[in-house]
């Protein structure tokens, strides 16, 4: 037999096979072989290891493993997500798998949520983006005994859609109320507002506007307030944003409420020089170009949606009901009220880490002086 | 003179040969083999609950690609019936606000799906621009027609047609019953009819087969009109089950994956050859494929890249046992 490497050896190990299966495996015959060598090795990437010893104070547990479902499971604003679900789950001695959709696609994320009811799991977390496609499948996960929690989305506002035990992220319409009330604490008095969305309707994104609009309707400011349609692809949103600055030169205040808009609006009042108007702008999420904007002044604040603890906490808190045998129940958490001005920028832009998604090193993320506050 | 003779092992050696000589014979295997694979790796993979499961994974797919695969055989390919799929339950839906009761409702959004094809076909075969052209085209266009129409905002399945949901979808099986049906319909069609044997002769070559006879532009704008129709028929389905009408459902996902079942299936790209149950192998092997991985908890950026490799490893098989087909070795 040809030599095998010994770390290969050992992913076989894994699967448990009979021996004939092994050897057979090992020396690369038969038909599937190729597809379980793949599944052991990435098996044998250090998934499957028995629990030697609980998590800090905490009795021995099985490998509890959770299943998040996600909309756009490749989007670089979820790699932070991922990564607090991996480091959670190193934590308290889980498993979890990362599945649903690359592109929004409700029908498959249907489909994962009940293989993840079929395969047991032992908690779900979804990203509920429709306000009745996953009532069924989390009824089911619910009725055979496995806990669920919405993360990142939820539903329609006053409609969560599910009967979810607890939705963790950021409430859409009070961040879109945080946009609005951070636009008249940076000085916003009065005259034309324009609000920029990717997709006008959009259960992920709406919700802000409506809220940033309902906000300033109430400050008694007087202003109007119009939202424009961008859409999704970046160069288009350019195209658009800067159409529609260059044709109200009246405008005192730019808002975006998605990550792609608000990279776009910042890119270009720096193109136009609007903050020699005096035009306030702000918007949502840390994308590079959105963080640059920040730094250079274009863009007076960004929201962080802090998308690590989308990841983080719904581990901790499907943990602890499965530890607590369901006495420890999910509470609703808000990850999202922290902006990002000129003033903190830096600790975002400059440090790379696994907290922002800009790296993979683990590492103790250094920061001195005061802490802002009002 | 004596009887040829025929031990045990001979028989058994001819009728490994006869079964390897079916086309759909070397998915099938594969099949087998992963389902085997997966039921070894995790007990709860043939449950009836996962059974289901995987049922959802595979009827659209294979609905699809019994159109797909007519038109390939006639040499040409639709890549918008995903997008006519994400339509179809949105003019149900509009039909519905505006009066009609929900089959006359179902009808008219078939209909815009059957006229759609014919959009395709006559553009294709009266212009001559190529269907990978005509198509992207209408890809966009429907597209843009169910965002702008939708505001991109889901819409509940209207409560006047709750009443057809179980049978359209909503039943846990019913997805599925209505694929197979439409796979055994439309196989028949393509091995025992004439519209089948002359979709053959039009891709096997269009030339040849208009001098014989053959309406070879009527052959390919009705296969259009049968994909476009059967897309739409899909995306109804998939609104009645998850419950909800989704502008982003279906897209160019579904459609790479009807065309990925079909040539997984055995169907040549440029025409001339394939089978529908074929297809719905292929369907079989990607949907058992998806739901296996999530059952035994691979996450979704591994994902792509083992079915990418299972996709490889199964056709790379498939194009050796066809190769032994030709030469007789087999």
């Amino acid at each position: 037999m040809r030599k095998i490497h010994p770390k290969v050896e050992e992913a076989v190990d894994t699967l448990d096979l009979n021996p004939v299966t092994r050897r057979r495996l090992l020396a690369g015959t038969g038909l599937a072989s190729a597809s379980l060598a793949a599944t052991a090795l990435l098996a044998g990437c250090g998934e499957d290891q028995p629990a030697a010893k609980g998590a800090g104070n905490y009795p021995v547990t099985p490998r509890w493993k959770f299943v998040f479902v996600c909309h756009v499971t490749a989007h670089p604003f979820f790699t932070p997500t991922q990564y607090g679900i991996a480091d959670a789950c190193a934590l308290l001695n889980c498993d979890y798998q990362w599945t649903g959709s690359q592109n929004s696609v409700v029908a498959e994320m249907v489909n994962a949520t009940n293989a993840g009811v079929s395969a047991k799991a032992d908690g779900i977390a979804v990203a509920v983006i429709d306000a009745r496609a996953f009532n069924g499948p989390v009824n089911a996960a619910l009725d055979a005994g496995i806990p669920v929690v919405s993360y990142n989305a939820d539903g329609e506002p006053n409609n969560p859609g599910t009967n979810r035990l607890a939705y963790i992220g950021q409430p859409l319409y009070d961040s879109g109320r945080s946009l609005g009330e951070q636009l008249i604490a940076t000085g916003f008095n009065g005259g034309e507002v324009v609000c920029f969305i990717a997709t006008p309707g959009s259960l992920n994104i709406q919700p802000r506007s409506d809220g940033a609009r309902d906000v300033l309707k109430e400050s008694g400011v007087s202003h109007t307030f119009t939202q424009i349609a961008t859409g999704t692809d970046l160069p288009a949103e350019l195209n658009a944003i800067e159409a529609y600055l260059q044709g109200h030169a009246n405008i005192k205040a730019a808002l975006a409420v998605d990550g792609g808009s608000t990279d776009a609006l910042g890119k270009t009042v720096a193109k136009l020089k609007l903050k020699d108007k005096g035009v306030i702008a702000g918007g949502f999420d840390l994308q590079p170009g959105t963080l640059e904007s920040v730094k250079g002044g274009s863009l007076d604040y960004t929201i962080d949606q802090q998308p690590y603890l989308q990841g983080f906490l719904p581990v901790m808190a499907l943990y602890l009901y499965k530890l607590s045998g369901g006495l420890v129940s999910p509470c609703d958490t808000n990850t999202s009220l922290s902006f990002v001005t000129k003033e903190n920028v830096a600790q975002f832009q400059d440090v790379k880490t696994r907290f922002e998604g800009s790296d993979t090193a683990q590492k103790i993320v250094p920061r001195s002086g005061g802490i802002p506050h009002k | 003179m004596t009887a040829p003779t025929t031990t045990p092992r001979r028989l058994v050696r001819r009728g490994v040969d006869e079964f390897l000589r079916f086309r759909e014979a070397s998915i099938l295997l594969v099949t087998i083999a992963l389902v085997v694979y997966f039921q070894t790796a995790t007990p709860v993979f043939l449950t009836e609950g996962n059974l289901v499961t995987i049922s959802h994974y595979v009827a659209p797919v294979a609905i699809i690609a019994a159109g797909q695969v007519l038109l390939l055989v006639s040499g040409e390919i639709d890549l918008s019936v995903g997008h006519m799929y994400a339509l179809a339950p949105f003019l149900m839906l509009y039909g519905m606000n505006s009066g009609l009761p929900v089959l006359p409702a179902i009808a008219l959004a078939l209909a815009a799906g059957a006229a759609v094809g014919l959009v395709n076909g006559l553009v294709t075969v009266v212009l001559g621009v190529p269907s990978f052209v005509t198509t992207l085209g209408m890809l966009f266009l429907l597209s843009g027609i169910t965002l702008v129409t939708s505001n991109a905002y889901p819409a509940p399945i209207p409560d006047g047609a709750r009443g057809v949901s179980g049978w359209l979808g909503g039943g846990p099986w019913a997805e599925i019953i209505w694929a197979i049906a439409i796979v055994v319909v439309f196989q028949i069609v393509l091995s025992r009819t004439r519209w089948g044997l002359h979709t053959v002769a039009v891709g096997g070559n269009a030339h040849g087969a208009s001098e014989a006879g053959v309406r070879v532009r009527n052959i390919k704008i009705g296969n259009f009109m049968i994909t476009s129709l059967l897309g739409a028929f899909t995306g109804i389905l998939e609104a009645f089950r998850i419950t909800s009408i989704e502008p982003l459902a279906g897209g160019s996902g579904i459609m790479f994956a009807a065309v990925a079942a079909a040539v997984i299936g055995g169907t040549a790209l440029a025409g001339g050859s394939g089978t529908i149950v074929g297809a719905f192998l292929g369907a079989v092997v990607l949907g058992v494929l998806r739901d296996g991985f999530n059952l035994i908890g691979i996450s979704a950026n591994r994902f792509d890249l083992i079915l990418g490799a299972a996709i490889l490893i199964a056709m790379v098989l498939n194009v050796y046992l066809a190769r032994l087909r030709t030469r007789g070795a087999v």
